[in-house]
């Protein structure tokens, strides 16, 4: 590999890892369409070195939640019950969908990622940031085990973290408070990509060489986004993501009616 | 009752730490060697490997602490997150 594009994936896993934890969503879905749509990798490896991506900003950032005590720890393996098991399960059957049924699946859900994060930006206007957190019990085990188990299956069909799914189900239905369902969902993301990874490994999908400085890049860049996120609005980092993955799934879609992922 | 788990969040930040740095500075290490020498791309595949394994070892290190506090319950929860994980290792090979 060059050093010029060693040095480019360096510093795109540095802005998927810092919006990513600035903004609170996955930098995951801008990494794998950037792979395919630029660096020409075929669905499943984009996928693959995702998934290691995603490792890295949950295991940098989870460190430092856990460490603060916001992360219910408890909660969180007993879900991965599930998400591990819906990983297990997605990352098999990916391996037989083809490239293109993968691309399509993706830039649909790139398209409901930009419309949530209109959602989220627009919530983020009037809420409060650093509140205490309120005493709760975890309630309603059966409805998170069943988010836990999708969330999994997109983990192991995408290579994305699935909070999307499991923060909305804990907060609602467990009546666990907001900064911890993010922060352990947070927490349980690595495991469940670790999950998916080793099967994508196994097929051969986790190219080192991309993966590497990728890696490197999003370490440094999910940290220094966890450092400054409270001191920050993600009202505009949140709209600046909206346009990437709007601009990506545009791309996505005009590759597939033109022939492309093959 | 169980959510501020000081010893339990201690153990387990302690070793995703471990684990993320020192991927960290085998993967930077390994990055810029591969720029002189070729076999700095070893050094990197060592760092990615201790990336992969991270998350095994941070079940193992819960199983671990939930053992020592006699939590037999989630114990035998992170033991069970632990099958998965490696079942799913061989069945991807």
């Amino acid at each position: 590999m060059t050093l010029a594009a060693m040095l480019l994936l360096v510093a795109i896993g540095f802005f998927a890892g810092g919006f990513g934890a600035l903004a609170g969503v996955g930098g995951g879905i801008i990494v794998t369409p950037l792979l395919a749509i630029y660096f020409g990798l075929p669905m499943h490896q984009a996928i693959g070195v995702t998934l290691l991506c995603v490792i890295a900003t949950s295991t940098a950032t989870s460190s430092m939640y856990v460490e603060r005590h916001v992360t219910d720890v408890r909660l969180g393996m007993t879900l991965e019950l599930a998400t591990t098991v819906g990983a297990l399960i997605a990352a098999l059957v990916a391996h037989h969908i083809n490239r293109r049924t993968l691309a399509i699946l993706f830039a649909g859900f790139l398209l409901y990622s930009a419309i949530s994060m209109i959602k989220k930006a627009w919530d983020s206007r009037s809420a409060k940031k650093e509140e205490g957190i309120p005493d709760y019990t975890p309630q309603n085990y059966p409805a998170g085990l069943a988010a836990s188990l999708i969330a999994g299956g997109f983990s192991g069909l995408l290579g994305i973290g699935g909070g999307p799914v499991k923060v909305p189900v804990m907060l609602l239905f467990m009546k666990v408070p907001l900064r911890v369902a993010a922060a352990t969902s947070n927490f349980m993301i690595g495991v469940t990509a670790a999950t998916s990874a080793y099967v994508y490994w196994g097929h051969g999908d986790v190219r080192l060489d991309i993966a590497a400085p990728l890696v490197a890049g999003v370490f440094t860049g999910s940290l220094l986004g966890a450092k400054i996120s409270p001191k920050i609005r993600s009202f505009y980092i949140l709209m600046l993501l909206v346009c990437i993955t709007g601009w990506l799934a545009a791309e996505m879609i005009y590759k597939l009616f033109t022939g492309g992922f093959q | 009752m169980n959510r501020q788990d000081v010893a339990a969040d201690r153990v387990l930040s302690l070793t995703l730490k471990f684990g993320a740095y020192t991927a960290f500075a085998l993967i930077v290490a390994g990055l810029l060697l591969q720029l002189a020498v070729p076999w700095g791309t070893k050094v990197t595949a060592v760092g990615l490997l201790v990336l992969l394994a991270t998350p095994a070892l941070r079940i193992i290190a819960a199983c671990l602490q939930f053992l020592h506090e006699r939590d037999f319950k989630y114990a035998l929860v992170s033991f069970g997150v632990l099958a998965i994980v490696v079942l799913a290792y061989v069945l991807g090979l």
